[in-house]
């Protein structure tokens, strides 16, 4: 009988935690040897609060793969209108420009974290 | 009776998986309802408002009697006078003739795809060919030929040309040199972060030369390091 609520209980919390796909932040630091090199930290992406402005299917999968390894994020490609450079996105009026380095890398005189 | 309650149980599952999963279908959706509406407008009041400049560029209706004519704007959008040259001279006038942005974009200068008007183009496509000096004495000085290959820190941004030509059309050398650069290729530790906070290139750029917003317009000389590890 318990172990009965027990699994009514699991869907219970464990369906919405699964679809929601509860993703504060995400940090970014793959190219980080790179990174160093040019004075900045890693990137520490707010998946929340793109989640207010954007539905799932604004980004995934067509501008980022679902899967985090297979994103191949550099600012070469930003700039080229890939990935956070994406049309309408941050290279474009539409959001902050992509020279504001202190508001996505950590470690850059300026940033929040 | 052992069917029956694992019969039951997996009903309180599907119950249960049907709920929430409705839950968590609908919330996004009332979501993403209450947001496009707002967004819609917006890209419409966006889209209406690039719509009326072009309007304005191809064909700038510019009434010098109507004192609402954009070319009688102030910076701050207000008429600055009133289109009558006998009168006496407005505030605009007064505080130096400020610029305004209005009347510029009626002109039909060209512009980057930023909405950025852009100077290096028209002064290449000679629409300004502003004299050397003042003085007719002066000696006109041709500007240096020079590029300047300036290798990007990180291992995946492309590097940069720096044209010498461009800067020395309108700066002479003491502005930058030996103040802000080093005149040594390799002696200058420029980085972006600097750059942002106004430091070398950001000395001018983003105040009085053209923002940081185009990366690739300095950023232009592909990295042969980044294109191998591709």
């Amino acid at each position: 009988m318990a172990k009965r609520y027990f699994i009514a209980l699991f869907f219970v919390l464990a369906v919405p935690a699964v679809s929601f796909g509860v993703q504060a932040e995400i940090k970014l630091d793959d190219k980080i040897a790179s990174m160093h090199k040019a004075g900045v930290g890693p990137v520490i992406f707010p998946h929340a609060k793109h989640e207010k402005v954007y539905k799932c299917n604004d980004c995934h999968p067509k501008i980022f793969s679902e899967k985090r390894t297979e994103n191949n994020i550099s600012m070469k490609f930003n700039m080229e209108g890939k990935y956070c450079g994406s049309a309408n996105c941050h290279n474009s009026p539409k959001a902050f420009a992509l020279f504001e380095c202190a508001r996505c890398h950590t470690g850059v005189p300026g940033a929040k974290k | 009776m052992k069917v029956s309650s694992t019969c039951k149980s997996s009903k309180v599952a599907l119950l249960s998986l049907l709920v929430f999963f409705g839950f968590a279908v609908t919330t996004p959706v009332k979501e993403a309802a209450s947001a496009t509406p707002a967004a819609k407008t917006k890209a419409k009041t966006e889209a209406a408002a690039p719509a009326q400049e072009k309007g304005t560029a191809v064909a700038p209706k510019l009434d010098p009697t109507d004192p609402n004519s954009v070319i009688y704007l102030d910076t701050s959008g207000k008429p600055a006078g009133i289109g009558d040259p006998n009168k006496p001279p407005s505030m605009a006038f007064q505080a130096g003739r400020g610029w305004h942005p209005q009347a510029l974009s009626a002109a039909g200068l060209p512009r980057d795809r930023y909405g950025l008007i852009d100077w290096a183009k028209i002064v290449r496509e000679k629409l300004v060919s502003p004299k050397f000096s003042l003085n007719p004495q002066d000696e006109e000085m041709p500007p240096l030929q020079m590029n300047v290959l300036i290798a990007a820190k990180g291992d995946f941004v492309d590097d940069v040309i720096y044209p010498h030509e461009m800067h020395t059309y309108w700066l002479k050398c003491e502005v930058c040199h030996p103040g802000i650069f080093v005149p040594a290729a390799g002696q200058n530790n420029m980085s972006m972060t600097g750059i942002v906070q106004g430091n070398w290139c950001g000395r001018c750029h983003g105040k009085v030369a053209f923002p940081l917003t185009d990366c690739k317009r300095c950023h232009s000389s592909p990295k042969k390091a980044a294109s191998k590890a591709k």
